[in-house]
């Protein structure tokens, strides 16, 4: 089945992943997270012990069944190319910006929209920061950044990341080695079994529909094309129907529970770096587990940077805390974006630029 | 409402060759466009070069001059 030969079907596939993420954030995902690729790549570094932030720590399910899913649906429908070769250092780094970006925000772009459907006006000025980064992104690409071709390699490399991931899931059911966190977010989750289905299911529906945030407003500025912007919207509507109906809608700036801040600069820098790093690395952090399931190399260099992002974020202390309610004096305390975090994004943003306008097309030639 | 109509499409190794390509049209005022790598052709999800049929031997004009490396030619209905 062609998922993109017309609107309606990319607006399906965005349905689909819309309805998988409500599911999830309704049998125990944290509220407002459901499905983000930034948080629950963190929390399984932290399972594997990259990080020692006790309450962050899960093998997550869902990142293991997208990279799976999207590489069976590309096996079975013989989409799978097994590629490298282009910058993966570069990638890598571009992949600890992605994490360290949204973990300063508080969610991937995937989750910013889901934030966005449940009113959280905080994820609504991170989108213009986004926007703004994905634009300074196509600027980069107009003049020329270009982070050289991948070539076609061993078939074999190309299923390393699928491999890693069965390893862990592996590990996370037939042994205790993992860590995983007995309060706070990490012990948020809906069970293991579904987790896994939903990641399958989006994993494939996000592979044969080229689903991507970054990619989505890219296309817009630069070629006014709205085919995967379509996707989004669609699984906007779904998310939104979704915290109406379950009475998560809450139009606002502070909102204990959601796992957010209101540090609005740093909300916009933060994604600002996310949507810039993502135009340069080829795709968002959920494109980025697809295209390494669909066997790219390359991409899976990328998620091996955001895994060390995430844990880096947390040993150095760059991660956002959220706005978070007192039980016992109902006080609200926010949250913030700690100084060593908004050194971080700056460094982030100035790594961008020089990634971005220094690495020219004619210098791979 | 537009048909969908036959067209020449130029996929590249990278973002910057289309890019490049788009760049190098304009100059030489060949007719065509940017646009996204259409799904039958690629899973993957970068740009290619959207132009009339009959324009294929200026597109190899062009990318001959300005040492533009195309990955494939193909052919696709498209708006």
């Amino acid at each position: 089945m062609n998922l993109t030969d017309s609107k309606k079907k990319l607006a399906l596939a965005g349905l689909v992943c819309g309805l998988v993420a409500a599911c999830l954030a309704y049998f125990g995902n944290p509220a407002n997270m459901a499905f983000c690729i930034a948080c629950f790549i963190r929390d399984t570094a932290g399972a594997l012990g990259l990080h020692s932030t006790e309450t962050v720590q899960y093998a997550r399910p869902e990142i293991i069944g997208l990279v799976l899913g999207a590489f069976l649906i590309s096996a079975a429908t013989k989409e799978y190319r097994s590629t490298a070769g282009s910058s993966p250092m570069v990638r890598f780094v571009l992949g600890m910006i992605l994490a360290i970006g949204s973990l300063v925000f508080l969610g991937c772009p995937l989750r910013m929209i889901i934030r966005m459907s449940a009113g959280d006006l905080n994820a609504w000025v991170a989108l213009i920061g986004f926007i703004l980064g994905v634009g300074t992104g196509v600027i980069a690409l107009k003049k020329g950044f270009s982070l050289g071709r991948a070539h076609l390699t061993n078939r074999m490399s190309g299923g390393v990341m699928p491999v890693l991931m069965l390893g862990i899931l592996v590990l996370a059911l037939a042994t205790t080695l993992l860590k995983s966190s007995q309060s706070g977010p990490g012990s948020m989750h809906a069970p293991i079994a579904l987790s896994l289905i939903g990641g399958l299911i989006f994993g494939a529906f996000a592979q044969k529909s080229r689903m991507c945030f970054a990619g989505s407003i890219r296309d817009v500025i630069l070629m006014r094309n709205f085919d995967l912007l379509t996707i989004i919207g669609s699984f906007f509507v779904v998310m939104l129907i979704y915290n109406v109906a379950t009475g998560n809608f809450n139009l606002a700036f502070n909102t204990p529970g959601v796992i957010a801040h209101s540090e609005h600069l740093w909300n916009i820098l933060g994604m600002y770096a996310v949507g810039f790093a993502a135009v340069l690395a080829g795709g968002c952090p959920l494109r980025q587990l697809i295209l390494a399931g669909q066997g790219s190399s390359d991409s899976a260099m990328t998620v091996i940077g955001m895994f060390i992002g995430a844990a880096l974020a947390h040993n150095l202390g760059l991660a956002a805390s959220a706005t978070a309610l007192n039980p016992e004096t109902q006080e609200i305390t926010a949250g913030s974006v700690p100084l060593n975090g908004k050194a971080a994004v700056i460094i982030c943003i100035a790594v961008c630029f020089i990634i971005g306008f220094l690495n020219k097309r004619s210098e791979n030639k | 409402m537009r048909k969908k109509v036959l067209k020449l499409v130029v996929t590249f190794h990278t973002t910057a060759d289309a890019m490049a390509m788009e760049k190098a049209c304009k100059e030489a005022e060949v007719p065509g466009r940017l646009i996204p790598v259409p799904r039958e052709i690629s899973a993957g999800c970068g740009l290619a070069w959207c132009a009339p049929l009959s324009e294929r031997e200026k597109l190899l004009v062009v990318m001959a001059e300005h040492g533009i490396e195309q990955e494939d030619l193909h052919e696709c209905m498209l708006l």
